[in-house]
């Protein structure tokens, strides 16, 4: 009667250019920073970035909207903050640790859920450039909270006409402000990554995430200020190690603003206790991924 | 055709005995183990310390450590996961279409979370008050400051579990953001936080001062209570709103 | 015994089912649709899961989301295939039958087990159940409570084609017990073994109800398909075309099929043609008389 036939039904190959391995990573960092600020998702999924980077923007405003608003000058007041001392007000910090906590697992943690992995590992990606893509995403979203700030309020400052004198001296500022972003990004980005590498539910990621940072913190500061322990166990606290990364590379001398007590560390020990963080968080989230999602 | 029916104990009962079988798992108990062992080492450090103020060191331990971080984060994971994981995985349909009142249903799932958690909160809590070298005076109040806060956390985060998909995330922003920061600014925002409570309980215990701890010993055991009693009633309303699949 | 009046679902712009009324009584009948037809949708409502946007649903008279007596006289399989995975099947089942307010619950529970051929001595927890076996635990979790009404999402998926004919055969069991069986499917061949009371759904809409040989003779505006064996196919097709007999014929080496709309007429004049034209008929078969073609016609309409 009739003979089998197979129908066109309009797919068509891709002909074009392909844009390789390093398109691989730029799409995957890319799509994974939109997903983890909930970027093309429903409203709920904005909710919560939108909540933290209020929080971590809100002192800046509130500076550059005072002076904005009354002839006073208050940047060259006393008043006015640091560029540095921005990231250890208390909403900056919380912003860094939520940030940390809440979307950094989201990262990683679906793909490995969903069964989205070995899809990816059957791309041009290799585990290797998998976490790269994901360690850029994260770390573009972590700044938005470490930059950020500092950043709103280099350029409030200058437009009120008192930013650093001349282009190199502003242009140095600036670049500090995004060096000392990019190492606390990478600082949170780490730790929130390896814990995140441990478990499979997203929930259980994130209460980890904030134990770590939390339960590092209080348990130096039990050893420390209460047994009375080595100062030299403060790089212990994963918290401090991070948020000093901005004090260190702007120079701040000791005295100078508000600093925490892991000032007095000294810079050969706060690298060691830096380096060690995010060597240990990079160590334990490669051993994970060079076994798991094989198929 | 006769018509079976369930007594509000006999649901508390079943309920209680599902979720203490779902909740516990050897890793999270290990995990938390581990932590409630450090938290007791820490304190065991600080009482071995030489200090000019034991009491207050023993303390700033048993408020921070304790009840800053073990107490609301364990309930929180279990008490999330007592009603909310069932809504997630699709289970609770065998607890939902059944002839059962909703708040027993509530109360056992509150009461598997709590007795759960106790072992994790309860246990380091006391025993770093005790090893820290805090008087008696601080190990009862963190005895009773640890019995009531797990009571209230526990009901409170089984609602949120009911109420919003990932609970976890929210409850952790009310634990970091409220109970933390937010809870600071004012007498208002102190005492929105039953972390507001548990240091009043443990300041009208030993007789030193700490933030947020405003209210007198006897308010802060019962507000508590209460909050607790409130949440059980908003989640059994909530329960039999629910959309279950 | 379950009574739906014009019952709307939707989820924010999505309607999952729409105006949809029916009623059931005793004995086994099957909820047919494709995927995403709204068949889960229309179950959850039912049972009361869920509230319905628009309409009442009643089973037995009363509403399942506010009457509490009610919920003990229905027994679901839902869709999802989650269990309490640190559970043992006998305990899971047991627990179901405790919730139901029921005395005996471990004897309960075994017969249960029996009933859809388990072990209640499977130390095994339900997490390590293929799924087939998961089905099969939901299925007795349903049953434990002597439901007047069973409702099951999907009851045979998964299973083997032997258990699935036992679970056919324990559903017509219950059915002559005058309890009141749905059971929804995707698969046309499961339906047609189920029983022949279908209730067909598409997009959220019912499209059709009743007797499935009954709804095959309803659409008589749809010309049916019939084939028929014979010595000389060509010429035998010639003439039903030439007489109006056909709509439209397919020659093969051994047969005609023919499309008509007048089946009787077909029939009548198919053996006074062939004596007429001296040919051989070997058989007349109608090649479209399956619930899959009644189910493609309603479904693409």
């Amino acid at each position: 009667m009739t003979t089998a036939e197979i129908f066109d039904r309009g797919y068509r190959r891709f002909d074009g250019d392909r844009s390789g391995t390093l398109g691989a990573v730029r799409s995957l960092a890319w799509h994974s920073m939109r997903g983890i600020l909930g970027l093309g998702r429903k409203a709920r999924h904005k909710i919560f970035p939108i909540v933290v980077i209020v929080l971590a923007f809100l002192w800046p405003i509130i500076f550059i909207g005072l002076a904005a608003l009354f002839p006073i000058d208050i940047f060259a007041d006393e008043l006015r903050p640091e560029y540095w001392e921005l990231a250890r007000f208390p909403l900056v910090v919380m912003a860094i640790m939520l940030f940390s906590a809440m979307v950094v697992p989201e990262a990683l943690v679906r793909d490995r859920r969903n069964g989205m992995l070995p899809l990816y590992l059957s791309t041009p990606l290799t585990r290797a450039t998998y976490l790269l893509g994901k360690v850029l995403a994260v770390m573009s979203c972590l700044a938005i909270v470490t930059v950020g700030p500092a950043l709103l309020l280099l350029l409030g400052v200058t437009f009120e006409g008192e930013g650093p004198d001349g282009p190199l001296n502003w242009a140095k500022v600036a670049g500090q402000i995004f060096l000392a972003g990019t190492g606390m990004a990478a600082v949170f980005a780490a730790v929130g990554l390896a814990v995140s590498s441990l478990t499979d539910r997203r929930a259980f990621a994130s209460v980890a995430v904030v134990l770590v940072l939390f339960g590092s913190g209080a348990i130096v500061a039990g050893l420390v200020e209460g047994a009375e322990m080595s100062e030299n166990l403060r790089v212990f606290n994963v918290v401090d190690m991070g948020i000093e990364v901005a004090p260190r590379i702007f120079g701040a001398a000791e005295g100078e603003g508000e600093r925490g007590p892991e000032a007095s560390l000294s810079d050969s020990t706060y690298l060691a206790g830096v380096f060690g963080w995010v060597g240990v968080s990079a160590a334990v989230l490669w051993a994970r991924y060079r076994r798991i999602g094989a198929v | 055709m006769t018509e079976h029916t369930v007594s509000p104990l006999g649901a508390m009962i079943l309920t209680y005995r599902v979720l203490v079988r779902q909740l516990f798992s050897l890793g999270r108990g290990a995990a938390l183990a581990a932590l409630a062992a450090a938290v007791i080492l820490v304190a065991w450090a600080v009482g071995a310390s030489d200090s000019a103020s034991p009491e207050n060191d023993a303390l700033r331990v048993v408020v921070d450590l304790g009840f800053g971080v073990m107490v609301p984060i364990v309930v929180l994971v279990f008490a999330t996961a007592a009603l909310g994981d069932m809504r997630e995985e699709g289970t609770l349909v065998y607890l939902w279409l059944r002839p059962m009142k909703r708040w027993p249903v509530v109360v056992g799932a509150c009461l598997a979370a709590f007795v759960i958690s106790l072992p994790f909160t309860l246990l380091p809590v006391v025993l770093s008050a005790l090893v820290s070298g805090g008087s008696s005076d601080l190990v009862y109040g963190a005895m009773i400051a640890g019995f009531v806060g797990v009571l209230a956390y526990t009901a409170v985060f089984v609602f949120l579990g009911l109420l919003v998909k990932n609970a976890v995330v929210w409850g952790l922003t009310y634990i970091l953001v409220w109970e933390t920061v937010a809870a600071g600014f004012g007498t208002f925002p102190a005492r929105m936080a039953i972390r507001g409570y548990t240091r009043s309980i443990l300041t009208g215990k030993v007789g030193i001062e700490l933030e947020l701890a405003d209210v007198g010993l006897t308010a802060g055991i019962m507000v508590p209570l209460l909050i607790a009693l409130g949440a059980i009633i908003l989640g059994s309303w909530r329960l039999s709103r629910l959309d279950v699949a | 015994m379950v009574q739906v009046t014009n019952v709307t679902k939707s989820f924010g712009d999505v309607v999952a089912v729409s105006d949809v009324s029916f009623d059931v009584g005793p004995g086994v009948t099957a909820l047919l649709g494709p995927n995403g037809a709204g068949k889960s949708t229309l179950f959850r409502v039912l049972c009361g899961l869920t509230p319905p946007t628009k309409g009442a649903v009643r089973v037995l008279g009363r509403d399942a989301r506010t009457d509490r007596m009610v919920r003990g006289r229905i027994g679901l399989a839902p869709q999802q295939e989650t269990l309490f995975d640190r559970l043992t099947a006998h305990q899971f089942v047991s627990i179901a039958a405790a919730s139901h307010g029921i005395p005996e619950q471990e004897t309960v529970a075994r017969s249960a087990l029996d009933l859809v051929e388990l072990s209640s001595d499977e130390e095994k927890p339900l997490g390590a159940y293929s799924k087939g076996m998961r089905q099969r635990v939901k299925l007795a979790a349903a049953l434990v409570n002597d439901p007047s009404v069973l409702i099951l999402d999907e009851p045979l998926t998964g299973l083997d084609p032997v258990q699935r004919t036992r679970m056919i055969e324990l559903f017509n069991g219950l059915a002559d017990e005058g309890k009141c069986i749905l059971v929804s499917s995707h698969v046309l061949d499961e339906v047609a073994r189920l029983g022949s009371r279908v209730l067909v759904i598409a997009q959220g809409r019912l499209a059709a109800t009743g007797d499935y040989h009954a709804l095959r003779d309803l659409m008589d505006d749809r010309p049916h398909r019939i084939r028929v064996g014979a010595s000389d196919p060509r010429r035998l097709a010639s003439v039903l075309i030439e007489r109006g007999i056909a709509d439209g014929v397919d020659v093969s080496a051994e047969s005609v099929t023919l499309d008509t709309h007048d089946v009787d007429g077909f029939g009548r004049a198919v053996a006074p043609m062939a004596r007429e034209l001296d040919i051989h008929v070997t058989e007349v078969v109608p090649v479209d008389d399956d619930l899959e073609s009644v189910f493609r016609y309603l479904v693409e309409r």
